[in-house]
């Protein structure tokens, strides 16, 4: 059984611009429970105002990407400016409220410190690893990819750990040219990666999840779905199973073994 | 000048007596316990849990839910674990002192009854709620709730099963809610419960597809923007029927609420809002209260339809 989670208005401590159209907010929430790698937030669209504000509606899945203790502690979310949810969100300045509920969801099982994992991110999947990059004893190869070195997240913060990075862009501004796949390919090809796991666009874990199986290795991902509410009421995060039932990416993941996800019927 | 903790916030619902008028509506709470981190149950004045079907119901693919402007469309299709799993499981869980309203569902008279009977004999189910607004077969598709004569058959069968007080939930996809609301009464409902999501559709212009991937893509509108629509309702409603009514649509605020109250509303349900802030509920009790006591209202139950006409 996990710890309760918490609903709590959180003064912004911190929001900048993080890396071409991401941005990096830290949030001071009192009375913070403590959450886990690969757990999420339900974050308000922009800031809790006096003035009731119906549009847009709902609050967003956040990832949590790492914590900072204190008192109160910090909690630090990237995320990128793509509608107009997260432009109000990257409008809330520092002194500002803004809306948490959380640490939810299954966190990620860490890994055996005997075990080569291969980490693997795309996007602001990217986002959802850090936090069990840096709690894993395993020896881990990380990969992540953007289309542009512009819209690659947390590149420095990754740099600072003690692991190998590979980057990959579409455009081949950072790193190889192309996909996270090809890196991912070679390094299953070396045949001693326990694991996989991975987050990112839907069909990027799709492609990652079938290769590690082609070489029998197990994968894990975090799925991304939209949800309104993030402790399952809503039940609009359905995800498909092999068995033609749904899992709940709030309450059941986001956290999966891919083989628990019938791929093709997720949208 | 009276103080909020001295009001008289109780009410009766169509024979079910409540805290306060506040409830949280079927489809948006869950079973209750998924709340039990965020808000004590026992500071509103109850919830209705998730429709019930006979059997369960595994619910669409997704996409399920889309935002649409001061609102979200949803398809879930009743996705539920079934009337014997929530006896033995889902009410057991729940804590002393919560009063809870069964929602009741079926694709035929008698599946509703069947539920009904089921819980008749289950005295942690203070009411039952008749869900109306399914597509009904046997008259092409169209809700149980859209054609006064089926609903009416609907009514007539589930009063026949039914032990608890027993409200139905209309549907606001009618030419007049006034006709529904008075066939309801005549069948023998204790009280009305309005309105269910709004009919509605949207369409993603980058894959040209439906955003929704139920069977005909619509899906249901609900939140701020159909609370206007609902409450013209609730007020056309309460003014054809005697039987008690709980307001229903887009209420997110105490100001929300108590609109519905003054105009003719016993209760009300709160929805979409306990997505947002799944404290919402007991907020807008607790500002039910300090209103009522701020403009010197002694008893909450005094603003049912305390709406004042202006001077001709």
């Amino acid at each position: 059984m996990r710890g309760a989670a918490l609903r709590a208005d959180a003064e912004v401590v911190l929001q900048e611009r993080e890396s071409g159209p991401n941005r990096r907010l830290r949030l001071r929430v009192e009375g913070w429970p403590g959450g886990a790698p690969g757990q999420f937030v339900m974050l308000s669209p922009g800031p809790v105002q006096d003035v009731r504000q119906d549009d847009p509606l709902l609050p967003r899945p956040m990832a949590i990407f790492r914590e900072l203790p204190g008192s109160p502690p910090e909690v630090e979310i990237l995320f990128k400016v793509e509608g107009r949810g997260t432009a109000l969100l990257a409008g809330a300045l520092p002194g500002q409220r803004v809306r948490v509920l959380g640490p939810l969801g299954r966190p990620f099982d860490l890994p055996q410190p005997s075990d080569h994992v291969v980490v693997v991110g795309g996007g602001t999947g990217v986002a959802s690893l850090f936090g069990l990059v840096r709690a894993s004893r395993a020896r881990q190869s990380v990969v992540l990819g953007a289309r542009s070195a512009d819209d690659l997240m947390a590149r420095a913060d990754f740099e600072a750990c003690p692991v190998d990075v590979v980057f990959t862009t579409e455009d081949g501004s950072l790193g190889e040219r192309g996909l996270v796949t090809a890196p991912l390919e070679r390094l299953l090809a070396a045949g001693d990666v326990a694991r996989v796991v991975c987050c990112g666009p839907t069909p990027m874990m799709r492609a990652c999840a079938e290769r590690a199986a082609r070489h029998g290795v197990p994968c894990t991902v975090s799925l991304e779905n939209h949800m309104a509410c993030g402790f399952g009421v809503c039940l609009g995060c359905a995800a498909p199973t092999p068995s033609g039932r749904y899992a709940l990416v709030c309450r059941d993941g986001p956290v999966f073994d891919a083989a628990e996800i019938a791929w093709e019927g997720l949208p | 000048m009276i103080a909020a903790s001295e009001v008289d916030t109780r009410v009766d619902l169509a024979g079910i007596p409540l805290r306060n008028p506040v409830l949280t509506a079927s489809g948006t709470f869950g079973y209750g316990t998924e709340f039990a981190d965020f808000l004590d149950l026992t500071r509103i004045g109850g919830f209705v849990a998730k429709s019930l079907t006979p059997e369960p119901r595994i619910g669409n693919p997704p996409p399920r839910i889309a935002e649409v402007s001061a609102g979200m469309l949803n398809a879930i299709s009743l996705e539920n674990v079934g009337v014997e799993a929530f006896v033995a499981e889902k009410l057991p869980a729940l804590p002393e002192g919560v009063t809870v309203i069964a929602s009741v569902f079926g694709t035929a008279p008698h599946e509703y009854a069947e539920v009904c009977k089921r819980l008749a004999e289950v005295p942690r189910v203070a009411g039952l709620e008749v869900n109306a607004s399914c597509p009904h077969v046997k008259s092409g598709g169209i809700e149980f709730g859209q054609d006064p004569r089926v609903l009416a058959e609907l009514v007539r069968v589930v009063r026949g099963a039914a032990v608890q007080p027993l409200l139905v939930k209309l549907s606001p996809n009618v030419t007049s809610i006034a006709e529904m609301a008075r066939v309801c009464e005549a069948e023998g409902a204790d009280g009305l419960s309005l309105v269910n999501a709004v009919q509605a559709f949207d369409v993603d212009v980058e894959t040209r597809r439906p955003v929704l991937r139920s069977p005909t893509g619509l899906g249901g509108l609900s939140g701020p923007a159909i609370r206007p629509i609902a409450l013209r309702m609730v007020r056309q409603a309460a003014e054809a029927v005697k039987i008690p009514i709980c307001g229903i649509g887009g209420i997110s605020t105490a100001e929300d609420a108590i609109k519905f109250l003054l105009c003719g509303a016993t209760a009300v349900q709160v929805g979409t809002a306990n997505y947002l802030d799944p404290e919402a509920a007991g907020r807008i009790a607790d500002g039910i209260a300090e209103y009522a006591a701020r403009h010197g209202f002694p008893r909450v139950a005094d603003l049912i339809g305390a709406l004042e006409a202006w001077p001709v």
